[in-house]
């Protein structure tokens, strides 16, 4: 088994990582100075298989304030879109130096959710601790649409991965929402915790099925179909659930990143608690965590403690 | 000012504490809910008088652990232990409670243990088995009550035999050494607690209790139990089947007890008809996890959200109540405007009226099938019971919060949450 691939990103605290869709071996990671409390932000683009350990850094883009999310654009294979402490989204190209290609500073909070759509990829998705969700596409200056209705925080978005039309949101109102970009509100509501829900993400062999991570510590798969009471709850974080991903290669395999300061993979076909690994190696709060759609069982994780950490899960097999 | 808001934002991800102690919250189901299958009990005699007198209490406990088993169809060698509240019995009651599990139909590799936590001990086991099912020490178990007044109470089960001096030197311990009657009067002293009021709830008590008998909103719960019993006037032995709680007065009025003497000082205002009955009787409710009642295929009367102990005065000891219940509600992340039913032990009609004033509670709400100044009060017994009580009446409302409260002897109060489903 491959040791595990790190990176220090020095004087910066991870809050997202995001493997590209396009190139196997590079990886980007939205981070923040002084823990995202004040101060800049610097997006990491990089390369794996290189560098002391595994990992080197290609190109760096610093920003007046922490960045929270990224996401790698679907159609233009050097793009990608960050979301800022600010309330500032900024679009990235990484064959250039220094400077975003465009930036829009319409929310007025942090905003902790950027989401490419995947289905019809000419636009992507922001939620706000302003509470409001926006619609934007790339050569568009203004967003195209904005909806309000949440009444808390938004942490996470997620669209579909069928429907280029449908995304879900999660919020401090201890709430998942469906939306469809046609519609003005909410198609529909889910109670899905008793608490803050911090983590989202949408099974991607599923249609149904979405996978939410909460304050309440627990790991909740829903089934949209049936929305009085989640599918499964998967219990083991010892603290707040900051980030699930559900896996590009198998509809019952589930990553999760923790204030618990692990990152856990889930397997919903296993008996028991569930629990197929638990990647302990971070010595501070674990926030960002992605799979690799090109290399089964990989799993790039970003945390507090300014570490990358790039691992092979074992049990899930090494397919190229 | 964006960094203050950014701390305070991410600080309430670490400081807000998971769901509730037992499972999912009020309003949510999960497999990791601790679930009541069954709560049923003996109906509740009058000591020395009524249907149990020639009963022992290890033969009531017996009955309502076999009918457990009779009426859900459980295999026995499930329940891996059952625990049970008992005040009176000589050891413990561990000895007879070994015996009528044994009885009843339990493999020799199932264990049980009794409890005393006074007026409070029949919750205490429902609880201390919710504790163990949580904590993964067992799957299913059994939380039960009994007691028979009939034997063991009176100077011998009442009063300690000995009295430390060195203990006494604490005024609040010296004050454990207090005849509950005498808390009684203390609190409708302090607080107020007119003899009118008083036996305006005892009279509430018994017609609400009359009512519910009336319109057999008991029959749920209580397991008919044939015993023997000997005639007080020819000594002869008989069998009976004892089906109804015995102790209900429905003609009693609020004059009538004006007219009854104060039992535990001249000019006090606690009577033998304003204070709870001696009674005796059992119960028992059945707990396991959500997820094991669903791969068994058994009906789920609700679940258990929360439990609280706290300590009072030892001299004021019946206004527990006043001070477990916010605890129990606040472990639950509900306000008391959000319970339907509170079943709360009426040791002392002093000790519930102040209770409910201080908390401001609905008296509709509040034993709406009377209390133990109508049906009694077997101590040990009486935290089950009102579990099964609590949980029958909630099913017949189609309500769906209730809480269990009561206070014990020597200054404490218990309450539970539980949500009907």
């Amino acid at each position: 088994m491959a040791a595990v691939m790190r990176y220090r990103t020095a004087g910066y605290n991870g809050y997202s990582i995001e493997y590209s869709p396009f190139f196997e071996n590079r990886i980007a990671c939205a981070s923040a100075a002084n823990f995202g409390i004040v101060g800049n932000g610097r997006l990491w683009v990089l390369g794996l298989g290189a560098g002391p350990e595994g990992i080197d850094v290609e190109k760096v883009y610093d920003t007046q304030d922490g960045l929270f999310d990224c996401a790698w654009s679907e159609v233009h294979e050097n793009q990608i879109v960050t979301s800022s402490g600010d309330g500032s989204i900024k679009l990235w190209d990484v064959t250039l130096p220094d400077f975003p290609v465009r930036n829009w500073s319409e929310h007025t909070r942090e905003v902790f959710a950027v989401k490419w759509n995947l289905v019809k990829k000419d636009t992507f998705i922001s939620g706000s601790w302003d509470q409001t969700i926006k619609l934007w596409n790339p050569e568009v200056p203004q967003s195209l649409t904005t909806w309000q209705e949440h009444t808390h925080c938004i942490y996470q978005t997620a669209w579909s991965p069928t429907s280029g039309d449908i995304f879900a949101s999660a919020s401090g109102d201890h709430t998942l929402k469906v939306w469809d970009v046609r519609q003005p509100r909410s198609v529909q509501t889910v109670r899905a915790h008793n608490a803050e829900i911090l983590a989202l993400d949408w099974n991607k062999y599923h249609p149904n099925t979405l996978v939410t991570g909460s304050v309440d510590h627990s790991v909740k798969v829903w089934d949209l179909r049936f929305p009085d009471r989640e599918a499964m709850v998967l219990l083991g974080h010892d603290y707040a659930v900051r980030r699930v991903k559900c896996s590009p290669h198998s509809g019952n395999i589930i990553a999760s990143a923790s204030y618990d300061m692990t990152m856990r993979i889930w397997d919903t076909a296993m008996g028991g608690n569930r629990l197929a690994h638990v990647h302990d190696q971070h010595t501070e709060f674990v926030l960002g965590v992605d799979m690799s759609m090109f290399f089964e069982g990989q799993v790039a994780t970003c945390a507090w403690d300014e570490q990358i950490n790039v691992i092979q899960i074992p049990g899930l097999s090494m397919k190229h | 000012m964006a960094a203050q808001h950014r701390i305070e934002q991410i600080s309430t991800h670490l400081t807000i504490r998971p769901g509730t102690m037992f499972g999912s919250p009020v309003g949510q189901k999960s497999g990791e809910d601790i679930v009541v299958v069954s709560a049923l009990r003996t109906a509740i005699t009058r000591a020395k008088k009524g249907g149990f007198k020639d009963t022992l209490p290890e033969e009531l406990l017996y009955h309502v652990l076999k009918a457990t088993l009779d009426k859900t169809g459980i295999d026995p060698a499930i329940v891996e232990d059952i625990q049970v509240g008992n005040v009176l019995p000589e050891m413990g009651g561990a000895k007879a409670a070994r015996m009528a599990q044994l009885h009843a139909g339990f493999p020799v590799t199932s264990s049980i243990a009794t409890t005393n936590r006074q007026c409070a001990s029949g919750l205490q086991a429902v609880a201390g088995i919710a504790s163990a099912i949580k904590s993964g020490i067992i799957e299913v178990g059994i939380g039960a009550g009994v007691e028979s007044m009939t034997h063991g109470y009176g100077p011998t089960g009442t009063v300690l035999s000995t009295e430390s001096e060195l203990l006494c030197q604490t005024p609040e311990a010296k004050d454990c050494l207090l005849p509950m009657g005498i808390t009684s009067e203390n609190v409708a002293q302090k607080f107020n607690v007119t003899r009118e009021a008083q036996d305006r709830w005892a009279a509430q008590s018994q017609s609400r209790a009359a009512a519910a008998q009336k319109g057999g909103l008991f029959d749920k719960e209580i397991i008919p139990v044939t015993t023997t019993i000997i005639d007080p006037t020819t000594k002869e032995k008989r069998s009976i089947t004892v089906t109804k709680d015995d102790g209900v007065r429905e003609n009693t009025t609020v004059q009538v007890l004006g007219k009854l003497k104060p039992s535990f000082k001249p000019t006090g205002s606690t009577t033998a008809g304003n204070a709870s009955q001696v009674s005796d009787g059992a119960a028992a409710v059945l707990l396991m996890k959500r997820s094991k009642a669903q791969a068994l295929n058994l009906p789920i009367m609700g679940k258990l959200v929360s439990f609280a102990t706290v300590g009072v005065p030892p001299n004021v000891m019946g206004i527990g109540p006043a001070y477990a219940i916010p605890v129990a509600l606040q472990r639950a992340g509900i306000t008391k405007d959000q319970v339907d039913v509170f079943e709360i032990n009426e040791a002392f009609a002093s000790q519930l009226v102040y209770s409910v004033e201080y908390l401001g509670l609905n008296h509709d709400k509040v034993n709406p099938k009377g209390g133990a100044i109508a049906l009694g009060h077997p101590l040990g017994c009486t935290g089950a019971r009102l579990v099964a009580t609590l949980l029958t009446e909630l099913e017949r409302r189609k309500q769906k919060i209730g809480v269990v409260s009561m206070c014990m002897g020597t200054g404490m109060g218990a309450a539970a949450v539980f949500e009907s489903e």
